[in-house]
């Protein structure tokens, strides 16, 4: 081992005073962190474009033993995978009929109601170059950036869900924040009853439900996506099935982060609402006239009148209150 | 020329250290999971800042220790700090007790790192548990802690053989 073998260099750092500059650079570093975070992701998309050279270089070797050591181990289940594979594709094409039908469907009744088109999606396939998981992080690091029409918020699936969604882009890289991360804050919706939820990551593989609405029940089984509220991410994302634990619920995952080499991010944009047009008659009052007002004459303490309503219209005098 | 290969190599023997720290802080961040990305990947940083700061100081000084921190933030996507003022935690532990590390051997050694990486890991529990105002799991820690020290033993070695056939014949001036 190396402490005993090597030849030790006592007394030979003389590194307090340096050791002292550092430890106050660090914490500097870390409240400069905490209230400037902006000016730290700025240097970390730089950086993150700077070196994913350097990351693809290192990746590209690691990646092909871990595909030969996977390749390996699937020889030996080459046989089963292939008899599931065959019972998932029969699966798959009933499941195939029943979605054209139902497209069928919804493009007639949509087309009856009048429907309003959902939101166009577009979506840039990306190759995920780095994976940070960390005790407290989990993040990844894609291979486009804002050049590819990559904007921060945007939504990351791969082909099973949502994996996550962009918080720095770069040139040429962006940042994903993982489900599972400590600081992912999902707005999502368990699907039969449409109870809505927030879907918190602590850095565990399931990540759980935060808040959930009372306006549905909700059972272990249901299916979870993406509401859509906020206008964040694209409705209807599917995200995971609920799973019971203990007293609350988690979300068992569709997407698999860790071995997603390639993903895809999905662009959205909410059309702003479009309000219907105010008429006179929908509001309160008249509208204000345009033109000044005469000041009314000075008048007799005894026939003073009510202050006018601003905005109203002059009434009529009033009628005698006794006959004459 | 006579005196040319000479400070070329001590400048690569003296830049080993770092490199190495560089190549951890990449490799930690190569998207190959470990048991389908349950366990978190071992502090594979620590290792060099370590080791050199034991056996070289002179040649892992307090600032490699705080940049190669830097990197590893940089590279983690985390808050930034975290990791430079862990691996100062650490590496000042290991400078103000050489003497009891330095005498460890075997098993020993490996405790040594263990104490080390025990010392990072809480510092950075600690502060990202300011920072983010909550107490965030402890059990990813615990496993990287783990697999970190069963990692130690493997890249020891090949720490090791770097100092004796690259850095010291390069360096052999102390």
């Amino acid at each position: 081992m190396p402490n005993g073998s090597w030849k030790i260099a006592r007394g030979k750092g003389g590194a307090q005073l340096p050791l002292a500059i550092v430890a106050v650079l660090a914490v500097v570093l870390v409240l400069i962190g905490k209230a400037q975070s902006s000016l730290f992701d700025r240097a970390r998309a730089e950086f993150s474009d700077w070196s994913a050279p350097l990351l693809e270089t290192v990746s590209a070797p690691v990646g092909a033993v871990s595909r030969w050591v996977d390749g390996i181990g699937g020889l030996f289940s080459t046989y089963q995978d292939n008899l599931r594979l065959k019972q998932e594709n029969a699966r798959l094409r009933q499941w195939q009929g029943a979605a054209i039908r139902l497209e069928a469907e919804l493009t007639r009744e949509r087309a009856l109601l009048h429907a309003v088109p959902d939101p166009a999606q577009t979506s840039v396939a990306a190759r995920v170059i780095g994976h940070s998981v960390h005790p407290f992080i989990d993040t990844m690091i894609l291979d486009a950036g804002k050049d590819d029409g990559i904007k921060t918020g945007e939504a990351v699936v791969d082909p099973r869900g949502l994996i996550g969604r962009v918080f720095i882009t770069g040139h040429h890289t962006a940042w994903v924040i993982l489900l599972t991360d400590l600081n992912s804050r999902i707005p999502v919706m368990i699907a039969p009853g449409n109870a809505q939820a927030i879907l918190a990551g602590d850095n565990t593989p399931e990540p759980y439900l935060e808040t959930v609405s009372e306006t549905g029940k909700v059972h272990p089984g249901d299916p979870v996506v993406t509401s859509g509220e906020g206008g964040l991410l694209p409705p209807g994302l599917p995200v995971g099935v609920l799973v019971a634990d203990g007293t609350r619920y988690r979300v068992a995952l569709l997407a698999d982060a860790a071995s997603s080499g390639e993903v895809r991010i999905v662009g959205f944009k909410n059309p702003p609402e479009q309000l219907p047009q105010v008429t006179p008659a929908d509001l309160p009052a008249s509208p204000l006239p345009l033109q000044p007002q005469p000041q009314p004459p000075a008048q007799l303490p005894a026939q003073s009148q009510p202050a006018a309503v601003p905005g109203s219209k002059p009434s009529p005098s009033p009628a005698p209150s006794g006959p004459h | 020329m006579d005196r040319l290969f000479p400070l070329l190599g001590r400048a690569m023997a003296g830049a080993t250290p770092f490199f190495c720290g560089v190549v951890a802080v990449a490799l930690a961040s190569v998207p190959v999971s470990l048991l389908g990305g349950q366990i978190p990947p071992p502090l594979l940083a620590l290792m060099p800042v370590y080791f050199w700061c034991l056996v070289r100081p002179d040649l892992m000084p307090p600032a490699i220790a705080f940049i190669i921190g830097i990197l590893q933030d940089l590279f983690s996507g985390g808050p930034p700090g975290v990791w430079a003022a862990s691996f100062v935690a650490a590496y000042a532990l290991v400078d103000r007790q050489r003497d009891s590390f330095a005498g460890l051997s075997g098993v020993g050694a490996i405790l040594g790192f263990a104490v080390a990486m025990l010392v990072a890991s809480a510092t950075a529990y600690v502060i990202v548990a300011i920072y983010y105002a909550g107490f965030p799991p402890v059990g990813p820690l615990v496993m990287q802690i783990s697999l970190s020290v069963l990692c130690y033993v493997p890249a020891a070695f090949l720490l090791g053989w770097l100092q004796h056939h690259v850095v010291g014949p390069l360096r052999s001036d102390f």
